[in-house]
């Protein structure tokens, strides 16, 4: 049976091969007959006018924005929430000696902006994310109201973005400790209290500063915007959607980073931004070279 | 004949440069014909080299690209294409983010302004005629997208308006057929009747 089969295989081979030679010869006789000024010459000017290059931005874009931004979001928010659990549960929270003598770190001008700072940069990054994975909460009105409360939370930030930038700008100069801080991860792998080199605000206090002010303007100029488009050019606000995109995705690492310290990696931490006080023993350790 | 979404293979949008007269009468039909709100066009006609040798004018819309950018970048999955290749969009679920203009290469999607702070409103574009993700011939369908010709077995307003059979709508295959039998009879380009053949340019 096979035998007989050959001569019908070959007969096919051959038909495929030789439609698929004509075919090619017909397009390239037809390519080579398209002369300049074709429709697709005019697509091409025509683009350029309506959305500027699009293979440039417009195409790095939509790879970014439909496959990577995303799933980089969907990674820190579990990866990083991820390590800080495992690192309370291996390491642990540290301890310090609560009723013993207070040294007066924040006072209430220092707490009150922080606090809104905090409140409305919570609200950006709750809501900002709201938007990013916006597919799984069905989107409507839910992620409509996110948006309208991300802009609000964003006018809100930047007066305390600036006065905390104004108040802490000296102490949050960087200094050549800060380096030997970073080298120990600030001596959070251990749950040994051996004063760790920093002054009033450690080398991971000052990166979260800086980018929450500096950063913040940006995000807040390149929000602006991206939220108005109107007469900018388009190339311009796709380039500031990845910025704003990119810087938010490494400042919420940040937030959380902070968030994990103050709420769980130091017991206690919080109640100094509320009352303004932190435990000797706590500066003593963990911000030992500031003088009080 | 009545078109069906299922024996359909692939729609396409297609215009004939050599045919547009720049009378935007597409424009106007689709305006009209959807009541859309003003400051929006779900279509233009844009002219190349005007008052020059070479003039050309195009009507552009929506593409209904075959791997469109825009699905790719709405962050909530607003946008979706229909099994005969139309994309439409559900304004219910959009948030007005304006990605999707910032994605197309055709900057087909318009936003009507909103109404908190400068928001933009749900993004709109053309439907191809088709409608939106509401029931066929709903009020609220016809209230948000407009008609709805593609299930009436129409083509779009605008390449049944076109007097000069410039703006080709329907079938891919049909499409691609009747434009290829014009560029035999007449060429394209700089091979087709006009300036260049009548000046040697």
């Amino acid at each position: 049976m096979q035998k007989s089969l050959r001569p019908v295989l070959l007969l096919i081979f051959f038909l495929v091969v030789g439609l698929a030679t004509f075919v090619f010869a017909q397009e390239a006789r037809l390519l080579s007959m398209l002369p300049e000024g074709s429709s697709s010459d005019y697509y091409h000017t025509l683009i350029g006018i309506i959305t500027g290059e699009w293979q440039g931005y417009g195409q790095l874009f939509t790879t970014l924005q439909g496959q990577w931004f995303w799933k980089a979001f969907l990674i820190i928010i579990t990866a990083v929430p991820g390590i800080f659990l495992l690192h309370y549960l291996i390491v642990g929270a540290k301890h310090f000696d609560h009723d013993g003598d207070q040294v007066f770190f924040f006072p209430r001008y220092t707490r009150v902006v922080h606090f809104f700072a905090a409140v409305s940069f919570s609200l950006l990054a709750l809501t900002g994310l709201m938007m990013v994975l916006g597919a799984y909460l069905g989107g409507g009105a839910l992620i409509r109201f996110a948006r309208y409360v991300h802009i609000g939370a964003a006018m809100v930030f930047v007066l305390p973005a600036v006065l905390m930038l104004l108040m802490w700008f000296k102490d949050m100069l960087p200094q050549l400790h800060d380096i030997s801080w970073m080298f120990m991860l600030g001596g959070y792998l251990s749950k040994e209290k051996k004063p760790v080199p920093a002054g009033k605000y450690n080398a991971g206090q000052k990166m979260y500063f800086w980018l929450a002010t500096v950063g913040g303007v940006v995000m807040a100029y390149t929000g602006y915007i991206i939220w108005g488009m109107g007469t900018t050019n388009l190339d311009t606000v796709i380039l500031y959607t990845i910025i704003h995109n990119v810087l938010g995705m490494v400042t919420l690492a940040f937030y959380f980073t902070h968030v994990y310290m103050v709420a769980f990696a130091i017991a206690g931490a919080l109640d100094s931004m509320k009352t303004g006080y932190k435990c000797k023993e706590e500066v003593d350790i963990l911000h030992s070279r500031y003088k009080y | 004949m009545r078109i069906e979404e299922e024996d359909m293979a692939t729609v396409k949008f297609l215009c004939d440069v050599e045919r547009c007269i720049d009378c935007g009468g597409c424009v106007v039909a689709c305006k009209e014909g959807h009541h859309v709100p003003v400051g929006v066009n779900r279509r233009r006609v844009i002219t190349l080299k005007q008052g020059e040798p070479g003039e050309k004018s195009i009507s552009v819309s929506c593409m209904h690209c075959a791997d469109a950018p825009c699905i790719a970048v709405c962050p909530v999955d607003a946008i979706y294409q229909r099994t005969d290749g139309i994309v439409l969009v559900s304004k219910k679920t959009c948030i007005g983010c304006g990605y999707c203009f910032m994605a197309c290469p055709f900057g087909a999607p318009q936003f009507p302004a909103g109404n908190v702070f400068g928001a933009r409103g749900a993004m709109d574009k053309c439907t191809f005629c088709a409608g939106g993700p509401e029931e066929n011939f709903s009020a609220e369908e016809k209230k948000l997208y407009g008609q709805n010709r593609i299930a009436e077995g129409k083509v779009p307003l605008c390449s049944g308006m076109c007097a000069t059979k410039a703006l080709l709508a329907g079938d891919a295959d049909v499409v691609a057929d009747v434009y290829r039998e014009r560029v035999f009879k007449r060429g394209s380009g700089v091979n087709a009747w006009g300036w260049s053949r009548a000046y040697q340019k």
